[in-house]
């Protein structure tokens, strides 16, 4: 039984990470109708910020600040900047095509990967950087009941991570910006006849998508302890399939798509073999999509023909 | 009219620089007194996962060549090829490399399962290729005739690490995990058997080079696993790893191969690490290359050194073949590096090859890393 709790803990922490990632990338597909494959770059991004915040601080056997403080700082950084660098994208790149066949902004958005992790190579170089969390968070710090371990880390990012989930669902269902998000997202041009700012609005849709991939990237930092150019692709990856086993364009799918994979793979890897474990959560995946091609909790579009 | 001029300009601009690059060539077509020039080709994973092992190796390959440049008075440039460890990607370098008539010979590639895409490649291109870290045994039973290595196989490696193993950390249940390339896996195969034989508990697991938390793996990890083997090629996977295992209060020793030789990333305390390449700042007479490596571009591992010596002996075929008058053409070159007989290396040991291209004498060197995290070769 410890075993199969032990398991659950693990498959709820990386589950909590695919969720947050998928959470920004159903949130684009919401508002835009867009798939950004550069989403898992963001993240890349993100994991690469808090690796030079504690830098800054004097490095993790070094540090000059309290680690709380530390952490706080590595977060909101990391929010922002990314944040920024999704508006960025969104202005520079995806709104000029937003107009243009749908295949356009596809490409552009994978070139724009392809752009992010060939700049960080460049300027942070081929080598995995390490956190060194440990220097600072001890491994074995946290909540043992019985031989079920949970350590402090694990609890930060499934608190954070549960924490973000219910702020974003509050800020779509009951506040302005929501409303106007869900608005653009229901007909774009029906929202600008209605005084809505579109612009305004798919770029906030964009930042706050952004800054989730950035934090989700600083908590893999923490937890997995290594960043590098190439960390973007599997979470991407991960992210996509999440939210679109959840219902491509639904919050709360992404979060149930996120957590879903998560445990698969744990238990699949606990109880079966590692061998077969991306066999079987693939599987398991196609077998969702056989049975609800629109996704556990997304709905079916109804076209005019 | 400015337009014109500029473009008029920019063409003659370009033609006198193409007519100097053919002089140029010209004359590296000869021996004798003349300038001794040439064009060696580098293939490794210089982006992609593996890219800190593959930037280690073109440092390493750079640094052999501006020494050896300056010893034998020779003219010899590097073209780079970057074969992100992939097999297909490899096939395309090795394409542009052989229709490429001034290259002569290949350092690389990395990976034995890129050797095997593009050994029939050269081999009809007659272009000698000499890897520094392909270890798999199927390459050398004479399918690929232009192939080399200075370093040993899987088939010495992987036999000689489960012995070591069984006979000094006495497991009686272990788990080891491929990370499902060829390298690895190869690695996998020989080592099982000898560990059922001598009546062992496996438990054999498999991940992805790109998986990053091994927590659920970790959790399988009982209390009578004592080993982990680990024949990875990311240190920092490794590292990770130890991590969770560390979280869990598992007490199982890492036991990991070549990619896990990295003293700034794996630092495990009571883990082993067997590697193809000796840590040359452990070897006095490497003291001058490794202090320019550590100077130039910072930590290494065991990658770097064996490209070194790779590079090294297709140089010295090269100003070989110069200096007895001779064209360094593809042919003359392989001859050259057949013949090769260098009394001492980078890599602590003398370089000839055996008629399929496998360095002689070839061996593994086996660490054992101290609680500051240092590496300490175990003798024997």
């Amino acid at each position: 039984m410890a075993f199969f709790f032990q398991e659950l803990v693990n498959g709820l922490t990386t589950g909590a990470l695919y969720a947050l990632v998928a959470l920004g990338f159903s949130m684009v597909y919401g508002v835009l109708k867009l798939l950004n494959f550069a989403h898992g770059d963001l993240y890349m991004v993100g994991a690469f910020i808090g690796y030079f915040v504690i830098q800054w601080f004097g490095g993790p056997k070094g540090l000059t600040i309290p680690v709380p403080l530390l952490l706080l700082t590595m977060f909101v950084l990391a929010a922002v900047l990314v944040g920024g660098l999704g508006v960025a994208i969104e202005r520079f790149a995806y709104r000029p095509l937003r107009n243009a066949p749908r295949i356009a902004p596809l490409i552009t958005a994978i070139g724009i990967s392809f752009f992010l992790e060939n700049a960080a190579l460049l300027l942070f170089g081929a080598q995995y950087r390490v956190y060194n969390t440990p220097d600072f968070i001890s491994a074995s710090s946290g909540i043992t009941i019985g031989s079920v371990t949970i350590d402090s880390l694990q609890i930060t990012v499934l608190v954070l991570g549960i924490a973000l989930m219910l702020g974003l669902r509050q800020l779509v269902s009951r506040t302005k910006l929501g409303r106007q998000m869900r608005a653009v997202a229901a007909d774009r041009e029906a929202a600008e006849m209605l005084g809505i700012n579109v612009n305004l609005t798919i770029a906030l849709t964009f930042f706050i998508g952004s800054a989730l991939a950035g934090v989700a990237g600083v908590m893999a930092g923490l937890l997995f302890n290594q960043v590098s150019n190439t960390i973007g692709f599997t979470a991407g990856l991960k992210a996509f399939t999440a939210a679109v086993v959840g219902g491509i364009g639904s919050l709360p799918g992404a979060v149930l798509g996120g957590l879903l994979i998560g445990l698969a793979e744990s238990f699949i890897i606990g109880y079966v073999s590692s061998l077969y474990a991306n066999l079987l959560v693939f599987g398991l995946l196609i077998a969702v999509m056989l049975v609800r091609p629109s996704g556990l909790l997304g709905q079916a579009q109804l076209q005019k023909v | 009219m400015k337009g014109s001029v500029i473009i008029a300009a920019t063409t003659l601009g370009a033609l006198v620089v193409a007519g100097c690059g053919s002089t140029s060539s010209g004359s590296g077509a000869s021996g004798g007194t003349k300038s001794c020039v040439a064009t060696i080709g580098l293939e490794g994973p210089f982006t992609g996962p593996v890219a800190p092992l593959g930037q280690e190796q073109l440092h390493f390959a750079q640094l052999a060549l501006a020494s050896d440049n300056t010893a034998n008075h020779t003219k010899i440039s590097l073209v780079q090829g970057d074969t992100m460890l992939n097999p297909a990607q490899a096939t395309t370098v090795t394409q542009q490399f052989t229709s490429n008539s001034k290259i002569v010979a290949v350092a690389g590639p990395a990976g034995s399962q890129e050797v095997e895409a593009v050994g029939p490649l050269m081999a009809r291109a007659g272009l000698a290729f000499i890897s520094g870290s392909a270890t798999a045994a199927v390459l050398t039973t004479g399918k690929y005739p232009t192939f080399f290595r200075v370093v040993s196989k899987d088939s010495v490696q992987g036999p000689q690490d489960a012995r070591y193993i069984i006979a000094n950390l006495h497991p009686k249940a272990l788990m080891i995990v491929d990370d499902q390339e060829a390298y690895s896996t190869g690695l996998v195969s020989a080592m099982l058997p000898i560990f059922t034989a001598a009546g062992i508990k496996v438990d054999h697991e498999s991940v992805s080079q790109k998986t990053t938390d091994f927590s659920s793996l970790t959790a399988k990890v009982t209390s009578a696993t004592s080993v982990v083997v680990l024949p990875w090629q990311i240190a920092a996977n490794a590292q990770q790893f130890g991590r969770n295992l560390a979280q869990q209060h598992k007490k199982a020793v890492i036991f990991g191969t070549d990619g896990l030789f990295s003293p700034g990333t794996f630092t495990i305390s009571g883990s082993y690490v067997s590697s193809f390449g000796p840590d040359i700042t452990a070897i006095p007479a490497d003291a001058a290359i490794a202090a320019a490596a550590k100077a130039k571009y910072g930590s290494f591992g065991t990658f770097g050194p064996p490209v070194f010596a790779a590079t090294h002996v297709i140089d010295e075929a090269i100003a070989s073949v110069c200096k007895a008058g001779h064209t360094p053409s593809r042919s003359n070159v392989l001859a050259a590096i057949r013949k090769t007989s260098e009394p001492t290396s980078i890599l602590g040991q003398p370089i000839s090859f055996d008629s399929h291209g496998d360095v002689v004498n070839g061996k593994f060197f086996l660490f054992k890393i101290s609680s500051a995290g240092k590496y300490q070769l175990i003798p024997g």
